[in-house]
């Protein structure tokens, strides 16, 4: 297990390393790049040196040129910004004019919250989803439950999500739930349980598009799996042996069963992360997905870097989580 | 689509054994509801082909009559201003029909029959598509044409228009002067009219090519890369599959809409790069799947067979293994071709997708007001029902394609 821990750390060494030369090599070539922030104060009047002093900063933060003002060739600029990068130096903003590290620290748990709970909300519906379709395999439930997911699947959450804002928290309407942000302006006054159930009443409806899509992918999962593992010997035995159906069911089959959910969780964590660009930009959360999205929009390009680097960076770190906790979950799986 | 086409179930019962596709096809469009999807998504193509025709400003023809000096004169609108995709479009159409009308009559001549089956039928007819719509994007010339053809028809200035059944055009805006924005259904506009004073049914009828073309260009783009790489990953292995697999890895490590947002920010907003870049982002999982596949086949007899007969790499690869190793592929390009409407829907309404005053039902999803202050759901309904039938049919008919060529479930229903 050491060895493929270390087999699979060192092949993460070449992924990174090409992954970071992407990012570096799609901001660098980006066009208009080195006009650098005079194109983003928009609106005020600014000196031609002042522009080229602008430039100069822009050009040294993006190792561009050395201290002399010589240019710099591109290896070393791609070096220069990795060794800042892996010192902890990720980009400064330039909209924000402020470091991206301190964003993302601002951003993170407004998004990472929202995502748990869903990602909570999922998993209390699918797990008895997968479980009761499973058993009645082939029976109208397990088809109209099939069909009934995918078609919350497909629903697109750009329409979904502005029709509940649009009909739910519009005076037009109904005004039911507050139209944006998560907290009341009146937090201040407020008691702790007070504050809480606020916050909740905020997220009803941004909960609900972030659930609605993931039912399907996941019930189906573990619908597969309860499936395989009904077939296998142990269950035979278990059976053989006079055990009751109910703790066949629970005890044996879906224990191995959860098993897959473990991959499954890994490789959805990055997403829980990374937030929702779309569902935030609708409800007006000011989280990560929603900085990105900003960001796109303004071309702060060093904030887009980062957050795709971050990003990737913890996708990796996930992937590996995976396959060791998996090891250590199920001892029979060994990796070659 | 000419395996499809060649549905087996036209032929004649204990003849000789179906081939596996037949199969199939046979299985796949068994239930109701998969044959109702193909239905929608056919007549959804043949819109994003034809909708120059269906939903236009201009008439198809009409007569300029006589005035001092000049004579009567038949004058054809429409034609005349067809951009150069639409003609090329309406050339693409014209063959597939042309390749059906072929192929439906084929079984009276045995000759058509046995070229069609050599696929050199099918090879001609895309070529002359090809030779055709190229010589006429070569020979056009773009025009703006500004002209109000249905007030010239209503004061009598032309004479025997001939209009598309909707007659306006995706851009065409009503005067400001008759207050004619945001409207309701109405007789004058069926689904009513945007903030714009744009007639909505033409906007939706001409979001239906950009949501194919995003979808379809995108997915070829991604399948072609993700078949050469996983090919040549699962063939060879060892150090080429290690290189390989890390630019796998590389692009599937970063988040994809973030990816796709990235790319959006630094290179153009416009209709191609937006099919480009959800294409070279979207190729890891095919690559993934046909690596599996040809891992699989490679030590199988017939490949060795044919690789023992001395014939080039790429005629083993993509002639003998690719068939047998295509088809979790497909079914995952199905999913892909939802997911890349969905993406370009998104895209479109977060305001980084097509740009103005082209109609994607995802602006126009976001044209229908800023949901907490104005939202007129009329507006949404329609762009938003159409997302979500297409992602939904395109999403069935590859789980129903996964259930068809899925060997577990071979001797059931």
């Amino acid at each position: 297990m050491t060895t493929y821990i270390i087999r699979r750390l060192l092949l993460m060494i070449p992924t990174l390393l090409g992954m970071t030369f992407m990012l570096f090599a799609v901001v660098r070539f980006a066009p208009g790049l080195t006009t650098g922030g005079g194109q983003f104060s928009a609106g005020i009047m600014q000196s031609r040196q002042a522009q080229k002093q602008e430039q100069q900063i822009m050009e040294r933060r993006l190792h561009l040129v050395d201290k002399n003002g010589h240019p710099i060739n591109l290896v070393m600029q791609y070096i220069l910004w990795l060794k800042s990068t892996c010192e902890g130096h990720l980009g400064t903003s330039i909209v924000y004019q402020e470091p991206v590290l301190t964003l993302i620290e601002q951003r993170l748990p407004v998004t990472l919250t929202i995502n748990a709970i869903a990602m909570a909300v999922i998993y209390l519906v699918s797990l008895p989803g997968g479980l009761i379709t499973a058993l009645n395999q082939g029976r109208l439930i397990d088809r109209g439950y099939g069909f009934f997911s995918l078609a919350l699947y497909s629903l697109p959450v750009i329409w979904l999500g502005s029709t509940l804002l649009g009909f739910f928290a519009n005076p037009q309407y109904f005004n039911w739930f507050p139209s944006a942000g998560l907290h009341s302006t009146n937090t201040g006054d407020m008691t702790y349980f007070r504050y809480i159930a606020d916050y909740l009443y905020h997220i009803v409806l941004p909960i609900v598009c972030s659930v609605y899509g993931g039912f399907a992918f996941l019930s189906k999962q573990i619908r597969g799996s309860i499936l395989e593992n009904l077939q296998q010997d142990y269950v035979r035995t278990a059976r053989a042996k006079g055990l009751p159906e109910s703790t066949v069911l629970v005890r044996h089959v879906f224990r191995n069963s959860l098993l897959n959910l473990i991959t499954l969780t890994g490789m959805s964590l990055p997403g829980l992360l990374g937030g929702s660009v779309i569902i935030e930009q609708i409800f007006s959360i000011n989280g990560m997905g929603r900085l990105a999205y900003t960001s796109t929009l303004s071309r702060d390009l060093p904030v887009i870097q980062d957050l795709a680097l971050v990003g990737s960076v913890l996708t990796l770190l996930s992937y590996l989580a995976v396959d060791i906790c998996y090891h250590l979950a199920d001892p029979r799986v060994i990796y070659d | 689509m000419t395996d499809l086409t060649l549905s087996p179930m036209d032929q004649p019962a204990l003849s000789a054994p179906r081939p596996y596709w037949g199969w199939v096809a046979v299985r796949l469009f068994r239930p109701l509801l998969v044959r109702l999807c193909a239905a929608y998504l056919a007549v959804l193509v043949l819109i994003a082909l034809l909708v120059p025709f269906i939903a236009n400003g201009q008439p198809y023809t009409c007569i300029v009559p006589a005035t001092a000096g000049h004579a009567a004169m038949r004058e054809y609108p429409l034609f005349r201003d067809l951009s150069t995709v639409s003609w090329i479009l309406l050339v693409v159409a014209a063959a597939l029909g042309a390749q059906g009308v072929v192929i439906s009559l084929s079984h009276r001549l045995p000759k058509v029959q046995r070229m069609m089956r050599r696929r050199v039928g099918a090879v001609a007819i895309t070529g002359i598509t090809i030779i055709v719509g190229s010589l006429i994007a070569a020979l056009h010339h773009n025009r703006l044409d500004a002209v109000n053809y249905r007030s010239l028809a209503r004061h009598g200035l032309i004479t025997h228009a001939v209009f598309p059944p909707v007659p306006w055009g995706y851009a065409e805006m009503e005067p400001l002067s008759k207050g004619l924005i945001n409207q309701y259904p109405s007789h004058r506009h069926w689904l009513g009219t945007d903030g714009d004073g744009r007639d909505e049914l033409s906007r939706l009828l001409w979001g239906a090519r950009i949501a194919m073309g995003v979808g379809f260009v995108s997915q070829i783009i991604a399948l072609a890369i993700g078949i050469v790489v996983g090919a040549l990953t699962g063939y060879f292995g060892g150090i080429f599959d290690i290189i390989l697999m890390r630019l796998v890895e590389m692009v599937e490590s970063i988040p994809t809409f973030f990816l796709i947002l990235t790319f959006v920010a630094v290179y153009g907003r416009h209709i191609f790069d937006i099919m480009v870049i959800i294409g070279v982002t979207g190729w890891t999982g095919y690559a993934r799947l046909l690596r599996a596949e040809f891992f699989r086949i490679r030590n199988l007899d017939y490949v060795l067979a044919a690789q023992g007969s001395g014939m080039p790499l790429w005629r083993v690869l993509f002639k003998h293994m690719l068939p047998n190793g295509v088809t979790p592929v497909l079914v995952s390009a199905g999913f892909g071709l939802a997911g890349a409407v969905t993406i370009e829907a998104s895209l479109s309404y977060l305001g980084v997708g097509v740009q103005p005053p082209t109609a994607s039902w995802g602006s126009m999803l976001n044209s229908a007001g800023n949901p907490a202050t104005v939202f007129r759901w009329w507006q949404a309904l329609g762009p938003g029902m159409l997302i979500f039938i297409t992602v939904l049919a395109f999403n069935l008919f590859a789980e129903s394609l996964r259930d068809a060529i899925d060997p577990t479930t071979m001797g059931r229903r």
